[in-house]
């Protein structure tokens, strides 16, 4: 199972991948393609549901069905494919507020990046994880304190210098 | 067709120090002259795979195969690049040698 | 100029120690090289033909004498001796090993700089006028808005793994010295109907192998909405840029294909819905506080017209030639901005050695109001020498071999290093330029000819700008051997156009022989006190090529 993380270290998985073919069960939690959506709602409120997402699938009209979803998973096909990195902006500004989790062969020095364009969580590959365990991850988050940009976890420099100088 | 084989070695850059670097029957020199010689394609291949293992090992980056006319026994590539990399120096004066000849030059107006 | 507070300072250093951790994750085999590779490029660390090569950043072409010496420490400490001024106001060093990258980067750090985003798909550091604060026609100094694009853009969570690289260039002046129509985006600052200053917003210029001359994507932006506006832009971009092909993946041809208009549009739809309050600079505090870096340098009052100037022109022919040619006006009257040629005859455009920086720095300290710039041409500016030292200036820059007075003539040769160094280059460009500079070496002959800018690339990625070059010259391979096509008429100011093929390419040894026939051609054809330029423009290619290819026929 691949390693999922989050701001604050490993967690657990709490979601079934159901692939293009495999029956819907009528309760839990699952993630489905894009293609399963409405199949998937139609099961009930029962299931929880999360939605596998290309880097290239458009928003809007997803936005009707964004409060049925508890958990949006961009796959990024290759971690210097940074389109998912928009997309995460554009699914919060459009008003997504579920959880969204980060897939694909990323690096351990994305994970501030992801974070800071609104992901929760990462879907760390199997291959990456073995040179790249937890640890490297959190390490990296820690390398740089504050940018110019903000965050959601920090207000940018700008705002910083100020208040200090107020 | 494809293309008939020519002798080659390998060559790659030293991840650590960045220079280009032969491989040699005891690993990688910076002296063409010691890099190990490649007669046939199945010979050629067996140097990549070697290759390959150094790059896996983290100790080199960016192995091919340079084509090589042997000249007095020492591999001279067919291309200029090769040969300019071989060579481990632009083929002009730089730095502090392209300057003093300047200096001659008003010296001498 | 700018200075850091300890926040960009904080920023800087902890960049430089994430770096650190970088290599040694590489060294242990925790990264592969596939995926350090986009790492160490955003910090300007390529792999070349014989070693790595770091790209450092000048941000927006100005720096003072304590960083120009530092540069200088770092060429004789990590490097050899020497490093090479870019057509993107960076200065490169040929020579470093990657343990002591780090190091290096550490060593800048301490004086306010680094290698970030130099290099990689990402966003560029942006790049400004050598003449900022200088040119008397200026509407606004361009750094402060390239300040301001530099803080945005550096370490930007959401653009650090683009489609393709992408370079901002913000001008000042109507008159450009920045390329910016040759940018991913430039922007030029204008003033509206109302007197109002913002921004005319250009997209999709570009050299490379598809060379493009930008678009107007806003004719006017207020200032305010600079950053959203960037930002709407490039997130655009980032989702909708080719992925596909390395080579159709730069912003110019996602507006190609789509066209400006429709480019535009989406720009403008994302725009308004981007939720952008953290985007707009606080005008009385940010703003101000950035404006005020780059106030003007307090220039003591000077002599308007000195009489020792004259009096040593008309000794010193050299000297004279030399205030004639690399002298540019300045606002303050009794002083001008002065170009040091980087292009002696014989030596690679663009490189000094770490004598000659420091030799820059101690007459910018005394002469210069501690300032210099580089320029796109690979040259450097000191923006502020008072007329009645351009003397001293003269001496301190002639002694080490800096006095060339050549700056816009036939023998300021704009080159990217080609095959001696790049390892994508198929052609030597470095020994080109300097057989051209040979054959023209007399300085009366230079005179005779005129402006006249020579652009050469090594390889189809136009790193020398070929394609804006008056005259072009494009190296390539064909099977085995260099050959050079020619290009005549380009422009990278703002009459910006792009250079036409004369026809079939030359030999490595014939390329000197055909300037010369050009040059030739043109003396005999130009009117009056004609450019190069404006005689091409007037007569087109014909009696040019003409010149060239009438033996062959």
């Amino acid at each position: 199972m691949p390693m999922l993380l989050e701001r604050g270290g490993e967690t657990p998985e709490r979601w079934t991948l159901i692939d293009e073919a495999a029956p819907l069960p009528p309760e839990g939690a699952v993630i489905v393609p894009l293609e399963r959506l409405d199949e998937a709602i139609a099961t009930g409120p029962a299931l929880r549901l999360g939605l596998t997402l290309p880097n290239d699938a458009s928003v809007t009209p997803l936005r009707p069905r964004f409060q049925r979803l508890a958990l949006v998973r961009v796959v990024f096909p290759t971690f210097s494919d940074g389109r998912g990195f928009s997309l995460a902006r554009r699914l919060r500004s459009a008003g997504y507020a579920g959880r969204l989790r980060a897939a694909g062969p990323l690096i351990a020095d994305q994970f501030g990046h992801l974070l800071a364009c609104g992901y929760d969580e990462v879907e760390v590959a199997d291959a990456v994880a073995a040179r790249q365990p937890a640890e490297q991850w959190l390490a990296a988050l820690g390398k740089i304190t504050r940018f110019y940009q903000s965050r959601p976890d920090a207000a940018p420099i700008a705002a910083a210098r100020h208040a200090r100088g107020a | 067709m494809a293309k008939a084989f020519r002798t080659s070695v390998v060559t790659a850059n030293d991840l650590v120090e960045g220079t280009s670097v032969f491989l040699g029957a005891e690993g990688w020199h910076a002296d063409i002259g010691r890099a190990m010689l490649a007669f046939t394609p199945e010979e050629g291949e067996g140097l990549a795979a070697l290759a390959a293992r150094f790059v896996e090992d983290n100790a080199v980056v960016e192995p091919y195969l340079v084509e090589v006319a042997l000249e007095d026994g020492r591999p001279v590539p067919h291309l200029r690049r090769e040969r300019i990399r071989a060579s481990h120096a632009p083929t002009v004066a730089v730095g502090a040698a392209a300057t003093p000849s300047r200096a001659a030059e008003r010296r001498a107006a | 100029m700018y200075r850091y507070d300890e926040f960009d300072h904080r920023l800087v250093a902890e960049r430089a120690g994430e770096f650190r951790a970088q290599v040694a994750r590489r060294l242990d085999g925790s990264l592969t090289e596939d995926e350090f590779k986009p790492l160490r490029l955003m910090n300007g660390l390529y792999l070349q033909l014989h070693a790595y090569m770091l790209r450092v950043a000048i941000p927006y072409g100005t720096l003072d004498g304590r960083q120009m010496r530092r540069l200088a420490e770092i060429a004789e400490r990590w490097d050899r001796g020497y490093g090479h001024f870019t057509t993107r106001q960076n200065i490169q060093f040929n020579w470093p090993k990657l343990k002591d990258v780090p190091d290096i980067l550490d060593a800048l750090a301490e004086v306010e700089m680094h290698a970030i985003q130099t290099s990689g798909n990402c966003i560029r550091n942006v790049t400004s006028d050598p003449l900022s604060g200088v040119a008397p026609e200026e509407i606004e100094d361009p750094r402060i808005t390239a300040e301001l694009i530099r803080q945005w853009s550096t370490l930007h969570p959401e653009f650090t793994f683009l489609g393709r690289k992408f370079k901002i260039a913000v001008t000042g002046s109507e008159h450009d010295r920045t390329a910016v129509m040759l940018h991913d985006i430039g922007l030029q600052i204008v003033r509206n109907e109302a007197g109002e200053v913002g921004y005319r917003v250009l997209v999709g210029g570009g050299m490379g192998r598809t060379p493009m001359i930008a678009g107007e994507l806003r004719a006017f932006l207020p200032k305010a909405d600079l950053l959203r506006y960037l930002e709407a832009a490039l997130r655009v971009y980032n989702l909708h840029g080719r992925r596909d092909n390395k080579f159709k993946a730069r912003i110019k041809i996602l507006v190609h294909e789509r066209g400006i208009d429709s480019y535009r549009d989406e720009v403008e739809a994302e725009f308004a819905a981007l939720d952008g309050s953290d985007l707009v600079v606080p005008a009385d505090e940010e703003l101000a506080r950035i404006t005020a870096y780059f106030a003007p340098p307090a220039l003591p009052e000077r002599e308007e017209a000195p009489a020792v100037l004259e009096r040593v022109k008309r000794q010193d022919p050299g000297f004279a030639r030399w205030v004639g040619q690399n002298t540019h006006p300045h606002r303050v009257p009794g002083y001008t901005a002065v170009t040091v040629s980087l292009k002696p005859i014989g030596a690679p455009p663009g490189d000094a050695t770490a004598e000659q920086m420091r030799a820059m720095a101690e007459v910018a300290e005394r002469y210069s109001a501690d300032e210099l710039r580089v320029t796109h041409e690979q040259n450097v500016v000191l923006p502020h020498v008072a007329l009645a030292d351009l003397y001293q200036v003269y001496r301190g820059l002639a002694a080490v071999g800096l006095d060339a007075a050549n700056r816009g003539l036939v023998t300021d040769i704009i080159a990217c290093p080609g095959l001696d160094y790049c390892a994508l280059a198929t052609a030597r460009s470095i020994p080109v330029a300097q057989e051209i500079q040979k054959r023209f070496a007399s300085p009366e002959r230079q005179a005779e000819i005129g402006p006249l800018s020579i652009k050469i690339s090594g390889c189809i990625n136009a790193c020398g700008h070929h394609h804006v070059g008056h005259i072009g010259i494009l190296g390539l391979d064909k099977a085995g051997v260099e050959s050079y096509q020619i290009t005549l008429g380009g422009d990278a100011t703002e009459t910006a156009a792009l250079g036409q093929r004369t026809g079939p390419g030359f030999s490595y040894d014939q390329v000197p022989g055909v300037i010369g026939t050009l040059v030739e051609r043109y003396l005999e054809l130009r009117q009056g006190r004609e450019t190069f330029l404006q005689t091409y423009r007037r007569v087109g290619m014909e009696p040019f090529k003409e010149a060239l290819y009438a033996d062959a026929a």
